[in-house]
């Protein structure tokens, strides 16, 4: 029999649930976000998807909350203290961090070398600087995710007295950024508390009806109820994620490289996928201002969608966005919107065509125009805007740096040969975005639903950063907080750097309780021969892995 | 910052010029997150085409034989950073790639101390493409080798200043850049060689940089300022004997203030690059360096002997600046129609051996016409090079023609090759 599945999307208008059983949806409902009351918001859902769901066995839910991209974005994290390590470098006064730090000595370099050891006075004064107010805490050294070892022996002292929530700065990411890896750590203290309660809610939740609960990650992935309190951070901006997944689940699309729109009421969300996969920030994630190390889908996402204000300005013509107008004309609002372009212009059966025809006449009037032509200027005028966005987009990306002879004289192509469209403008403005670039398109099913259904499709992800240095002989995987000696440098080459990274990502993918079997891809890796005064010293060699997140396929009703 | 690694490239695999170079550079770049910086930004390089390389070098046998893609790169990384700040997207900019140029003379055998191309060279000339052959350009070549070959390139130019300091060339690779070589007849006084002892700290390239370069600078009044940016002076170099610090080169950058900043040599790629690097940039952006700082303590304060010596030297150079208008051209280059140079010049990197014969026309109106010849063990038969300067008089490009077509008629010649800078337009060049 086919697995139930529960997947929710609590956006910032309406949360959005659906009950698949299989690949067959079997519901899919909607209801308004009171963002004052997600918790409620949520379960309203739930228990409205479930009014379908007649198993006696406990279903499976996958959910996606705005609850701790809220927190950031509205400033209600916990007070939470930063403990640095920055060794020599950039002054961090200089980077004006809008939150303090206390910075120790020591130093380690970018071979992971300590350099200076942490001063045991320092540490020890700690307390008196620290205070006993402050429950959270992130610790977070310069090149920590080469070599932990501060971070690890100031975390084994301050627990000693803090009872609070800590968090070490190279659990989070084994990329190089020190500032990401800053305010990374000290947003994921700031709202570890928030979360804390979040579980314990639903872990009460979990087990009569409801099965395991998986949360939803901005990578796309999921991760354990367990796993989002020790690292949060994760679950923000799993929305746009969700959408993603989405359209991983639905689009019949079989080019390698496409485009993704998500055309909304307030916004459009662009994103791209190349050689099969969703492309990646370089980095991480940016909230709210925040640049963090956090994995994420890379989105851009605009002021333009069905319920845009329109303006018209003298030399400029029809300007669309990036604010909202309202409710469409079509639908009992005020204001124009491009909704009622399409509705007047007989592209969409939205609310009353008649209305939306006779506020075009009414304000073409006055510009001596007829209401038909305002119309579709106003249609032609968004599909040009989206356009430009596209192409803003696309220039973005292959501006990306590229650090070999290789790359420069074949520059990966990013460009798109379809596009794939969802949320409810979609039908209407899709085609003729495709139309203006020359490509094929396509239009998801459930096009207002996608984002849930990619919740309930989505997998675990977990992936590892190993690097090793055969000159000293050492092994570093942050992520796991391991570093161990290699056991014959000398004969450490790539290919067991690799076989150790994907032997360790499975270990990694058990410690968190995910099913391990799935395919363990390189996303990413590099291998150096170091050579001191003209003689080969050793070797150093980076793998960056990750369980391929299978996506599972959803059946569209009429697509 | 047009920032290009080059990490699948080497000249050999145990050469100082390998794929691991600039590796600790980005890893400490990345770390310390420079480039999420908003007054930082990175730029992708792009391969220089045919004729912005053929603008200033004369490529033998062909350029198909000799340049690799590596070396376009390079030139087109260096070019792209000088039209961020041409197009106004950047105040000032970094080129920080490889492999490195001001060891390549104009005419390119092969090979020397680890050049092929001339990044800066091309980049200058590039600029004067845009914006005008009036343009004037001063480099500052902080190497701690003699940028002979930018010298030898820009030795005739009076479009540019060519400010070199330098390990002493007695004591160090390529055994030139002595206060004497001072520029040809057309720029005379133009090429400005600052050797300092071995053992030279911060406190002397700073006191060179204070009595010599800055008010240099002042009375020639660039247009635009190029640091050709070696970071060999650093203690920990392998393979040279001075004594600056990361903090030196910040503080350098920061006093010179320079609009393009060029990398060169720089062969401690641990102990050195990473912190000069993060700190130039620091200091070509207007940001806090004061906490940069390379792992090894430093060295001792410069000696006191040394000191002394800079001094010396300073003393010199600024006297015969201040005198170079005065000098008298005749003496120094004969009263002949024609000032006569011979050299041989050796490409320790690929071990080649090129004379060449130079003739450059004593003109009352401009720099002068040219007609080199040259050959190697490489390219044996003579190639015969003439060329005009950027604003040549009228009748200098006349004589030039006629010699040109004089030349193309000696079957003794393997090549002819025409080279007029002003003229190099992509249009012509298929």
């Amino acid at each position: 029999m086919a697995a139930f599945m529960v997947g929710i999307d609590v956006g910032g208008t309406n949360t959005d649930a659906v009950l698949l059983r299989g690949a067959e949806v079997e519901a899919l409902i909607k209801v308004p976000t009171d963002p004052s009351d997600l918790l409620g918001s949520t379960t309203l859902a739930l228990h409205k998807v479930l009014e379908h769901y007649k198993e006696a066995k406990p279903v499976k839910l996958h959910l996606s909350t705005t609850l701790s991209t809220n927190a950031i974005v509205e400033g209600r994290g916990s007070p939470t203290q930063v403990v640095t390590v920055p060794g020599p470098g950039v002054n961090l006064k200089s980077l004006d961090f809008p939150f303090t730090l206390v910075e120790l000595d020591g130093y380690i370099d970018h071979r992971g070398r300590e350099i200076s050891p942490l001063q045991l006075e320092q540490v020890s004064r700690l307390r008196n600087v620290l205070g006993e107010s402050g429950e959270a805490l992130a610790i977070v050294g310069k090149f920590s995710q080469r070599n932990p070892a501060h971070e690890q022996s100031l975390k084994e002292e301050i627990a000693k007295w803090h009872k609070g929530i800590i968090t070490l700065g190279h659990r989070l990411s084994g990329r190089a950024n020190f500032p990401r890896r800053i305010v990374t750590a000290y947003l994921n203290s700031s709202i570890a508390r928030q979360q804390l309660e979040f579980l314990r809610v639903w872990q009460k939740v979990q087990g009569s009806a409801i099965g395991e609960i998986l949360i939803l990650k901005a990578d796309g992935g999921t991760m354990t109820l367990e796993d989002s309190a020790e690292r949060p951070i994760e679950s923000i901006l799993s929305g746009p994620a969700a959408s993603i997944m989405g359209v991983k689940a639905l689009a019949q699309c079989a080019e390698a490289n496409f485009l993704i729109v998500d055309i909304g009421g307030t916004t459009t969300d662009l994103a791209a996928v190349v050689d099969g996969e969703v492309l990646f920030e370089r980095d991480g994630a940016t909230i709210s201002g925040y640049k963090t190390l956090v994995p994420a889908v890379l989105a851009r996402s605009t002021g333009l969608g069905g319920d845009s204000r329109i303006r018209y300005e003298a030399g400029t013509g029809i300007v669309i966005g990036p604010e909202r107008a309202g409710t469409p004309v079509c639908l009992g609002g005020e204001h124009l919107t491009p909704t009622d372009a399409a509705a007047a212009l007989g592209l969409a059966s939205v609310g009353s065509q008649e209305a939306a025809r006779q506020a075009w006449r009414d304000w073409g009037e006055s510009l001596g125009l007829s209401g038909e032509k305002l119309a579709s200027e106003v249609f032609q005028a968004f599909v040009n805007q989206l356009r430009r966005l596209v192409e803003d987009f696309y220039t973005e990306l292959e501006s990306m740096p590229l650090y070999t002879i290789r790359e420069v004289l074949d520059p990966p192509r990013l460009r798109p040969a379809a596009v794939v469209g969802l949320g409810a403008p979609a039908p209407v403005f899709i085609p003729a975005l495709a139309k203006s670039m020359g490509l094929p398109w396509e239009v998801l099913p459930f096009a207002s639903g996608a984002n849930a259904i990619g919740a309930a499709a989505a997998r675990a992800t977990v992936g590892v950063t190993l690097q090793a240095d055969t000159q000293l002989g050492k092994v570093t995987i942050p992520e796991m907080g391991y570093q161990g000696d290699l056991h014959r440098p000398l004969f450490f080459d790539l290919g067991k750097a690799r076989s150790l990274a994907e032997e360790k990502t499975r270990e990694y993918a058990e410690s968190l309780g995910y099913d391990a079997s799935g395919e363990v891809y390189i996303v990413e890796e590099e291998s150096f021969q170091m050579v001191r005064g003209f003689r080969t010293v050793g070797q150093t060699h980076m793998v960056r892995t990750q369980l391929r997140p299978e996506v599972c396929r959803v059946r569209g009703e009429d697509g | 910052m047009v920032f290009f690694p080059a990490f699948d490239w080497a000249i050999s695999p145990d050469h100082p010029e390998r794929q691991e170079r600039l590796l600790y550079t980005r890893d400490q770049i990345q770390e310390e997150g420079l480039f999420d910086h908003p007054s930082i930004r990175e730029y992708r390089p792009r391969l220089a085409e045919d004729y912005e390389i053929l603008r200033t070098h004369v490529v033998l046998p062909s350029l198909e034989q000799t340049v690799t893609e590596s070396h376009r790169i390079a030139a087109g990384g260096t070019i792209a950073a000088s039209d961020l700040v041409l197009d106004g997207r950047a105040q000032r900019a970094f080129a920080l790639l490889r492999p490195p140029g001001h060891h390549a003379n104009r005419i390119v055998h092969g090979s020397r101390g680890f050049c092929l191309l001339n990044n800066e060279a091309i980049m200058v000339d590039h600029l004067r493409s845009r914006l005008g052959p009036e343009l004037k350009v001063a480099i500052v070549d902080t190497d701690a080798h003699h940028g002979d070959g930018t010298q030898d390139i820009f030795y005739n130019d009076p479009g540019v200043l060519h400010i070199s300091l330098h390990q002493d060339g007695r004591t160090l690779y390529p055994g030139t850049g002595f206060i004497t070589e001072r520029g040809g007849p057309g720029a005379y006084g133009q090429t400005v060689n600052i050797p300092l002892p071995p053992g030279t700290g911060d406190e002397g390239m700073l006191t060179a940089m204070e009595r010599v370069v800055l008010p240099i600078l002042r009375d020639w009044q660039p247009d635009y300022i190029i640091n050709a940016a070696g970071q060999d002076n650093h203690f920990s170099d392998p393979i040279t004997n001075m004594g600056f610090s990361a903090q030196g080169y910040a503080q350098l950058t920061e006093m010179l203030k320079p609009d393009i900043v060029v990398l060169e040599g720089g062969y401690s790629i641990e102990s050195a690059l990473p912190y000069i690097n993060v700190g130039l940039l620091l200091a070509l952006a207007g940001l806090d360096y004061s906490k940069v700082q390379e792992p090894q303590a430093r060295l001792e304060p410069q000696p006191k002997t040394i000191t002394n010596q800079v001094a010396a030297i300073c003393d010199e150079i600024i006297e015969l600046w201040g005198r170079r208008l005065e000098a008298d051209l005749g003496e120094i280059f004969g009263e002949a129609d024609f000032f006569e140079r011979r050299r041989q010049i050796y490409y320790d990197t690929d071990n080649i051996y090129e004379n060449q014969q130079e003739h450059i026309r004593l003109c009352q109106d401009c720099p002068g016409w040219r007609v080199i010849f040259t050959h190697s063990n490489r390219v044996r038969q003579v190639t015969a090079v003439v060329m005009l300067p950027w604003q040549p008089c009228p009748g200098c490009r006349e004589e030039a023609k006629e010699q040109h077509r004089q030349l193309l008629g000696d079957e003794q010649f393997g090549q002819v090759i025409w080279q007029d800078p002003a003229k190099v337009l992509p249009a012509l060049e298929s």
